[in-house]
């Protein structure tokens, strides 16, 4: 039988890139397997996904030597309107899979049809067949801004699924989900695969990768037998600042509750020693984050005190407590603006009022701690986002903070980039300073944390570590 | 949840509501021509029927309240034209060193009449309309689908990335960024504000370029549609009507002027 | 039928009617060029359309971001220059006129609501003209840069009509007064000084600044430039306000009270005779380019000199399509704060349109000069993943 999907001999070399993303590769996916491509951020994971799904060089830039072949169409060399239909493929942010331009799930299904030209009349049973194969008939009335990003994900694979492919692609669908929608699209993948549509997967979630019938892993744009062999990460020393006593943390009955009434926190009491290791843990809304934005003064609390060092946060603003706190937020894109790292970087330790030699110094000791020594002056958007999450954590250790709070700073991210975080906490822990982080990995959190901390709805379940 | 794309839109099932975007479009440019081609006399008759259409359509309430949003503008111009229309030599009041003239308050009264007159059509028009159904019923008329995308898909991201610039200026001043203070302090901050939201835009219409590419938005064949826009013998018969009323102003006015 | 005339009724300086003529064929062009963009969108490439529509959102969102900041900036053209200097002029119209139209279906605190949507060709203007000058090079001049002649040259020739217009006044003199015979000589004189600039400026490119791109001086012409620019500016407008037969030496003006007793406002005061008022315009205009010099000598700041140019003269044309359409629509008032300087203008005199003109050619230049400065600090921390998305993208500068 004719493969759903042939590579032979493909080499993909971007613009103004001395190495080739992929090298020589060669594939073939039988129609109906489920294949999962594994392997480190820049491994060429992505540019393989592009090329399966004749994006390459089509519509992104490069320079392309070999064959793919989906079914029986040229891949490299069709148009647009040759590969619709029978090749899809779904990203990894929700919000921007969507067309952002139909009020109703509904709609956004029809778009594709839309684009197809498919007639009127076709439309409405299509998409009801979709709706009800992949278990999202409940979202059809649905607005897409509003759904949670496992929601959304499903809609976008579902938009894609309505056009019929025999073949779909998937870069990193789950890279920026929570566990619950995480769950939800490996599901939804399942019942796809049973199907009987031929699925290439590039993930690093070990769920998803454990479903799938036969895994390949690629390493420097070539496929490769088991998992490469890396230096692991030793054990990394905080080199900037030394002498610095990390901040105590009291949570003394703090309450919160948002305008709209909705009550985040209850009675939470909370005792952190300096140099101490809090992993706090818990489901969506049980206020995590919250918790988190308190300790940095981005939320007052409704009742109760929080004092970092002794001195409540109610007294001091934002800027002033990011002298002792330094928070990593989520999304690096909320914070990136710079045309380099290095500047990037430097950016919190300048606006604390550090100057010369001691910004030098503290930009140095962030980016070895976090690996890019090498990515200096590169612009950080240009680097992978997992990458991007780790330049966002170098600017905020470059503060050389007492407190460090890290929210999510394990999504997204590659065994290796888990292990690189892991190693980060530790070294600040052993420089005295304290470290909280929120996190829905409870491996994470057992590993590199004294004390796990179980939040839900809104107040605190204390558990030990196992076996402590 | 208020959806930015529904902007002014109150739900109901008016005779108002049921009418083609396109006939109140050109209901909107009727008022327009007339407001400002005909006669100051002219924004009586029309304020009478535009208040016939809200209260006949019910939405005599909405109207009222929204008339607070061109309240400083309507201000503005009678303020402005009544205490300082150079040429007024007829005063009716002394403020003070300034005067209102019978000339100024005369003219600032009559433009904002216009602009207000102007401003409840538009408001009718979009209070009656999803903004889904008045590109859709453009595009069925001739506007490129394309640019009916790109409306509509700048409508949903607006509130978005107004969130996005709630969640910069918390990371950024986490970072130790000053917001308050001088106009040099707030100035420096105007790079790491802006910076952020527009690269991460950017960045992100590479994806959302591809995204759209993998949906078929590229195909150079024609498209379909799945939003109907329903049309009918009245309203057909209205927008008749309408582009033949504009064209009498529009000689009217013409011929006034050439006289 | 007052109605359509721009122009006050009864104002003391009246309108001169080609004027008049020439905007409603100006507002014909801008139609025509709108349907050409509207046209040309059919070839826009998906990456295009995608960044169209993020751009109108920058365009609105970035309000909430000045309004934080409390400065009295707008910024809501931003995106509109960004789509201009990475797609081209036809994408930067589309999007501009776009902004105005989605501006007017939302709901935005703080805004003026539908009524936006008049000023439509304002904003596509903007794009268009930011389109052109990307494709002069502004966002990216580099060594070894041809183009670079031609803002020297700019410099030059603006350099020349300042000095024209020091002759003017000491020969023809030439100010605003109140009849139309003078009316017409002072915009006959203007429209000479700003030949005898375009000559000269076309010549210098043509001779001097005809091979200056290689040349490593480059850094050092940019900072002149920019002193001279500066200087010009201060000196013009110092001479065109204190100069005799200039505005304030004509500047009496009445206003009644109900007395009908005339209060008589008397400028004249203000106007400083020749030769103290020449060396007094010389001193601050060499001061202002000690200043420039000074500024320009540091770090990058030599290459925001185009930037400027681009800027200022966007913001020209933006007051010069925007006032008639306040002048006519909004009764010659902007609703925002800005109408205290239409007040102001009121009050020296200037009718409906020439107030809200002489507001918009005061406060425009500096808003675009702004959003331009703004969008070529960004351009220089753009990704090379964005920059090859578009083919224009290689015309930003290289950090």
């Amino acid at each position: 039988m004719r493969p759903a999907l042939r590579i032979d001999g493909l080499t993909v070399r971007y613009p103004a890139r001395r190495e080739p993303a992929l090298a020589d590769l060669s594939l073939a996916i039988e129609p109906g397997e489920r294949v999962g491509i594994a392997g480190r951020t820049s491994a060429g994971k992505s540019t393989l996904a592009l090329a399966a799904a004749g994006l390459i060089p089509r519509v992104v830039r490069a320079a392309v030597t070999g064959t793919v072949v989906v079914g029986k169409t040229d891949a490299l060399h069709a148009t647009a309107d040759a590969l619709l239909g029978r090749v899809g493929i779904v990203f990894a942010s929700p919000a921007d899979q969507l067309s952002g331009s139909k009020p109703t799930v509904r709609e956004e299904l029809a778009f594709g049809l839309e684009n197809l030209g498919v007639p009127r009349a076709e439309m409405d049973p299509r998409i009801d067949a979709v709706l009800a194969d992949l278990g999202i008939a409940g979202l059809a009335d649905r607005e897409p801004a509003s759904l949670s990003g496992g929601e959304q994900q499903r809609v976008a694979i579902a938009s894609i699924v309505t056009m019929g492919p025999g073949l779909l692609v998937l870069d990193e669908p789950t890279a920026e989900l929570d566990p619950e929608g995480t769950d939800a699209v490996a599901t939804l993948l399942d019942g796809l695969s049973a199907a009987g549509t031929t699925i290439l997967c590039v993930e690093h979630d070990r769920a998803i990768l454990e479903r799938c019938g036969r895994n390949v892993t690629l390493d420097g744009g070539r496929i490769v037998e088991g998992t490469p062999a890396r230096p692991a990460i030793g054990p990394l020393a905080w080199a900037a600042g030394r002498g610095r006593m990390g901040a105590t943390v009291t949570l003394d009955r703090l309450g919160f509750r948002y305008p709209n009434g909705i009550e985040a926190l209850r009675d939470v009491s909370l005792e952190v020693r300096a140099g101490e290791r809090v992993a706090i843990v818990g489901a969506n809304g049980s206020g995590k984050t919250t918790l988190a934005k308190h300790l940095i003064g981005l939320l007052r609390p409704t009742s109760g005190r929080v004092l970092v060092d002794g001195v409540p946060t109610d007294d001091r603003t934002v800027q002033a407590l990011a002298q002792t706190v330094g928070f990593a937020f989520q999304d690096p894109g909320d914070q990136l603006f710079e045309r380099s790292v290095e500047r990037e970087v430097g950016f919190g330790p300048r606006r604390l009022g550090r100057t010369g030699a001691d910004v030098a110094n503290l930009i140095d000791a962030a980016l070895t701690m976090t690996g890019l020594p090498g990515e200096r002056a590169t612009n950080p958007y240009d680097l992978d986002r997992s990458v991007r999450k780790l330049v966002t954590l170098a600017g905020v250790l470059a503060m050389d903070p007492a407190l460090l709070v890290l929210d999510e700073p394990t999504t997204g991210q590659d065994p290796e980039g888990v292990e690189r975080v892991g190693r980060i906490v530790e070294a600040m822990a052993a420089a005295g300073r304290t470290v909280i982080a929120i996190t829905h990995d409870p491996a994470f959190a057992d590993r590199w944390f004294d004390r796990t901390v179980v939040m839900a709805a809104g107040r605190t379940v204390d558990r030990p570590r196992p076996g402590a | 949840m208020t959806r930015a794309a529904t902007g002014y839109l109150v739900p109901g099932r008016s005779w108002l509501h049921r009418r083609h975007p396109l006939t109140k479009l050109l209901g909107v440019a009727f008022v327009l021509v007339a407001a400002f081609l005909l006669p100051p006399v002219a924004l009586i008759a029309l304020t009478v029927a535009l208040a016939a259409i809200a209260v006949s359509a019910g939405l005599v309430r909405p109207v009222l309240r929204s008339l607070r949003i061109p309240a400083v503008l309507v201000a503005s111009i009678v303020l402005v034209n009544a205490l300082f229309y150079p040429g007024g030599s007829d005063v009716l009041v002394a403020v003070g060193p300034l005067a209102v003239t019978r000339e100024g308050l005369t003219f600032g009264v009559v433009s904002a009449g216009r602009l207000l007159v102007v401003f409840v059509a538009l408001m009718l028009l979009l209070m009656t309309t999803l903004a889904d159904d008045l590109l859709e019923g453009l595009v069925v008329h001739g506007v490129s689908h394309r640019i009916a995308f790109v409306a509509l898909s700048a409508m949903q991201l607006v509130p978005r990335m107004r969130d996005r610039v709630d969640r910069i200026l918390a990371a950024q001043s986490a970072r130790g960024l000053a917001v308050d203070g001088s106009t040099i302090t707030r100035a420096r901050a105007l790079v790491p504000l802006i910076g952020p939201v527009v690269l991460s835009a950017l960045v992100d219409v590479r994806e959302r370029t591809l995204a759209l590419e993998a949906r078929g938005f590229g195909a150079r064949w024609g498209r379909t549609a799945y939003r109907v826009v329903p049309d009918s013998g009245l309203d057909r018969a209205l927008r008749i009507a309408l582009l033949a009323a504009i064209a009498l102003v529009a000689l009217t006015a013409l011929f006034g002027w050439l006289r | 039928m007052d109605w359509l005339t721009i122009c006050a009724d009864g104002a003391t300086t009246p309108c001169v009617a080609p004027v008049q003529a020439a905007y409603l064929v100006g507002v014909g062009v801008l139609a025509l060029l709108l349907v050409v963009a509207g046209r040309r969108s059919r070839d826009f490439a998906t990456a295009t359309l995608s960044l169209m529509a993020v751009a109108i959102a920058i365009n609105i969102a970035l309000g909430s971001v000045t309004a934080l900041l409390r400065l009295p900036l707008y910024l809501d053209s931003v995106g509109t220059v960004l789509v201009g200097a990475l797609a081209g002029p036809w994408a930067g119209a589309l999007t501009g006129l776009l902004s105005d139209l989605v501006w007017s279906l939302l709901p935005i605190p703080g805004g003026a609501g539908p009524t936006t949507a008049f000023f439509a060709p304002v904003a596509a203007a903007v794009g268009l003209i930011a389109g052109f000058w990307a494709s002069r090079g502004v966002f990216g001049l580099r060594s070894g840069d041809d183009r670079i002649g031609g803002f020297l040259a700019l410099a030059l020739g603006f350099a020349a009509a300042v000095v024209a217009l020091l002759v003017a006044q000491a020969t023809v003199g030439v100010g605003p007064a109140a009849d139309s015979d003078s009316q017409v000589r002072f915009a006959v004189t203007g429209l000479v000084i700003v030949a005898i600039g375009v000559v000269v400026a076309w010549l210098g490119r043509r001779t001097i600044f005809a091979r200056v791109g290689d040349d490593p001086r480059m850094r050092l012409y940019l900072i002149g430039a920019t002193a001279i620019s500066a200087a010009a500016v201060v000196f013009a407008v110092i001479r065109l306000l204190f100069a005799p037969s200039a505005y304030f030496s004509t500047a009496t003006f009445v206003l009644a009270n109900d007395a009908g007793d005339p209060t008589i406002i008397d400028l004249r005061g203000l106007a400083l005779p020749d030769p103290l008022g020449l060396v007094v315009a010389l001193v601050v205009a060499v001061a202002v380019a000690a200043l420039a010099v000074a500024w320009a000598r540091r770090g990058e700041h030599a290459r925001f000199f185009p930037v400027w140019v681009a800027g200022a003269t966007t913001g020209v044309v933006a007051a010069l399509i925007a006032a008639p359409i306040a002048a006519g629509v909004f009764g010659g008032v902007t609703g925002g704060g800005t109408d205290l300087l239409v007040a102001l203008f009121r009050t020296l005199g200037l009718g409906v349109f020439g107030s809200v003109l002489a507001q918009g050619l005061t406060s425009d230049p500096l808003d675009k000069t702004i959003t331009f400065t703004v969008v070529f600090v960004i351009l220089t921390a753009l990704p090379i993943t964005v920059r090859t998305m578009f083919s224009r993208g290689a015309l930003t500068v290289d950090a």
